[in-house]
């Protein structure tokens, strides 16, 4: 009887321990799911338009394509090509990466003022995207893998019940050593708090313009990020996206770069 | 290469009334270019051949690119031009790429002018040989002459083959009479001789082999044919040089390892020119600091050094040492400064060039090249009283 009583014991805490998982674990649930609900787009075109306001007011514009392949192998990253349209002294110039999760990115640099691809060092994710507030270590920003996640309960956010969570990165040459995010109960981000390398509190992106795409998939079409420290505002929209177009995966490989440049 | 004349004029008007004239879309082509005014100014006034202490030049480029044939085929305009005030031999026109390329899965044909670069190096880009240089343009020969091609390229996923048979041979350009830095004597373009029978007729013949193996960037290649490089041999009766091309036969190696930060780089070439083969290997690194000082400024430092067993060449044993500073701001400001050393006799020269975007479409660049220590005996001393400041304004389409 006694054993009997303990073994009933045993199987009620394991229950209790499965059902009330840790924070992190419940951090990490979410944000896979969250994850999850954007993969299947398989390859994507898009126009982007980057406007970068200063604290006077002053607009510059940034466009650029961009072409993106869905890798499917769970412990690698997505393979991309950006071509850059204006400022006009870039025109021509096209960026060929291939992401790793948490190691550095392979990437090669299309110049067309010398007819020549580089091989270029991208231990700077978090360098400045193009002059602008995003960097590009914030493309990636909703790959669960790339952080440890604590789930921190439920918060307001325009009228909406959205779960609060808190993620550091793994990869070591992050520009962040931490960040709070809001995400709805559709599973979109819809804000992310950034801290800097010394703790301090350093931008903070909105995302907007919610699209559901293929009826299948959420994408904001707007990310706003305002920087707190300089005061610096980039508004970044995607236009004309377009999902699973047929793109060939070869399209996305050093040696086919002349394709696709002058 | 094509000296501003009727002909070239003839040329450039009969290019865009076939773009004009051809059925394409707007949507289905991309055109855009540059022109830049530049003015120079030498420090230590008239040149040693009484060239003058000021120079205005202007010079533009455009290119074109349409998807043809539901996007299997690409046609594909750079040209490049210069107006130079005080050179004539920086007149001139060159279609750097005037080609038609086709697409067949694994395989690319492509037939006219392009720009072929192979290596891996800053400075010293000893594999590159597809393009004639235009000293005329740069004495280091970064600058190049458009080649007329026809090649055939087919991937894998071990990588790439190239195969290309060129003719059209180009003669190296060189900074004329007037023209500053120049040679000591100016080159005669009707002494011009070749070591093929051919002459400048000859068909030159190049293959390389390139691929990816994670962080190492790899090619392999060999050349056949008239060397871009001329000897240019003094005659004592004209009092100019009589230029001579050999054959070449070059084989080259480019490797490039990416660890994070560090670049490490190497190109090494065994060639035979004329009767007489030679080694050489130059290769470096490049380390870049980012994010320097909580700004979001980069720093990158290159060292390259240069090894060639011909003592009588002008790089035999020189070294390079490199600063990149990036302010990755909405400017784009850039500044980078080298300092290039003759081992062997301690001569140095600083190059520097600053670029800034001073509005949308609108580019400033400040370069400085400065002659250091110069030793007598040194390739360069001829070139000692040729200190400069290019100031230039690029207006963009």
């Amino acid at each position: 009887m006694k054993s009997y009583i303990f073994s009933f014991l045993i199987i009620v805490i394991c229950n209790v321990h499965t059902f009330a998982m840790s924070d992190e674990e419940q951090g990490l649930k979410i944000a896979k799911d969250a994850y999850d609900s954007t993969r299947g787009y398989v390859d994507s075109t898009s126009e982007q338009i980057m406007i970068l306001i200063d604290p006077k007011g002053n607009e510059v514009i940034r466009e650029i394509s961009g072409k993106n392949f869905e890798n499917m192998d769970p412990n690698d990253g997505d393979k991309s090509l950006i071509f850059f349209n204006k400022p006009k002294d870039v025109e021509g110039t096209v960026m060929l990466s291939h992401t790793h999760v948490n190691d550095d990115d392979d990437q090669w640099l299309y110049l067309p003022a010398l007819g020549r691809v580089k091989r270029i060092s991208s231990s700077n994710k978090s360098g400045a995207f193009m002059g602008s507030e995003i960097s590009f270590e914030d493309f990636s920003g909703l790959d669960y893998r790339k952080y440890d996640w604590k789930y921190l309960g439920e918060e307001n956010y325009e009228n909406e019940i959205c779960y609060k969570l808190e993620s550091y990165p793994k990869y070591k040459n992050s520009g962040y050593t931490k960040r709070i995010g809001l995400t709805d109960q559709l599973l979109r981000a819809r804000k992310i708090e950034y801290y800097d390398r010394k703790g301090d509190l350093l931008k903070t992106i909105y995302f907007e313009d919610h699209k559901l795409y293929n009826e299948s998939i959420w994408f904001a079409d707007t990310f706003k990020v305002v920087n707190h420290q300089n005061d610096n505002i980039t508004i970044y929209k995607w236009k004309n996206r377009l999902l699973n177009t047929g793109l060939d995966e070869k399209d996305f490989e050093k040696s086919s770069l002349n394709r696709l440049t002058d | 290469m094509i000296k501003i004349s009727a002909k070239s004029i003839y040329l450039s008007l009969i290019v865009y009334l076939i773009l004009k004239s051809s059925p394409i879309h707007a949507s289905d082509y991309k055109a855009y270019g540059f022109i830049q005014p530049e003015t120079s100014i030498f420090f230590n006034g008239k040149g040693r051949h009484g060239q003058k202490n000021t120079n205005l030049s202007i010079f533009g480029k455009g290119t074109f690119i349409s998807y043809l044939q539901n996007d299997a085929a690409k046609f594909s305009i750079n040209i490049l031009g210069r107006y130079d005030d005080n050179d004539r031999e920086l007149r001139y026109l060159d279609f750097q790429k005037l080609k038609y390329e086709y697409f067949l899965d694994d395989l690319e044909f492509k037939i006219g002018n392009d720009i072929i670069f192979w290596g891996v190096n800053e400075t010293f880009n000893i594999v590159d040989i597809i393009n004639q240089s235009n000293l005329a343009e740069e004495l280091a020969g970064t600058k190049k002459l458009g080649q007329t091609m026809a090649s055939l390229s087919y991937s894998h996923d071990y990588g790439k083959f190239d195969i290309y048979l060129m003719s059209n041979f180009q003669e190296r350009s060189f900074s004329g009479k007037n023209g500053r830095p120049r040679l000591a004597m100016e080159i005669d373009k009707n002494t011009v001789t070749y070591e093929s029978s051919a002459k400048d007729k000859k068909v030159d013949f190049a293959i390389r082999y390139s691929t990816v193996l994670d962080d190492l960037d790899i090619g392999l290649s060999h050349f056949y044919g008239n060397n871009r490089t001329p000897e240019l041999k003094p005659n004592s009766s004209t009092l100019k040089f009589d230029p001579f091309y050999p054959i070449l036969s070059q084989t080259g190696l480019d490797i490039q390892s990416t660890k994070g930060s560090w670049l490490y780089k190497l190109e090494s070439i065994s060639a035979k020119n004329g009767n007489e083969r030679h080694l050489s290997a130059a290769g470096g690194i490049e380390y870049t600091f980012y994010g320097i000082q909580n700004t979001q400024s980069d720093l990158g430092i290159i060292i390259e050094y240069i090894f060639d067993d011909r003592n009588n060449s002008p790089l035999n044993n020189d070294g390079v040492i490199g600063l990149r500073w990036n302010k990755n701001d909405i400017k784009s400001t850039t500044f980078l400064a080298g300092l290039l050393i003759d081992l062997h006799g301690n001569s140095n020269r600083l190059q520097a060039e600053f670029e800034q975007r001073i509005a949308d479409d609108l580019k400033l660049f400040v370069d400085f090249s400065l002659n250091g220590n110069i030793n007598r005996g040194d390739f360069t001393y001829q070139f000692i009283e040729d200190s400069k400041m290019t100031l230039k304004i690029a207006k963009y389409f």
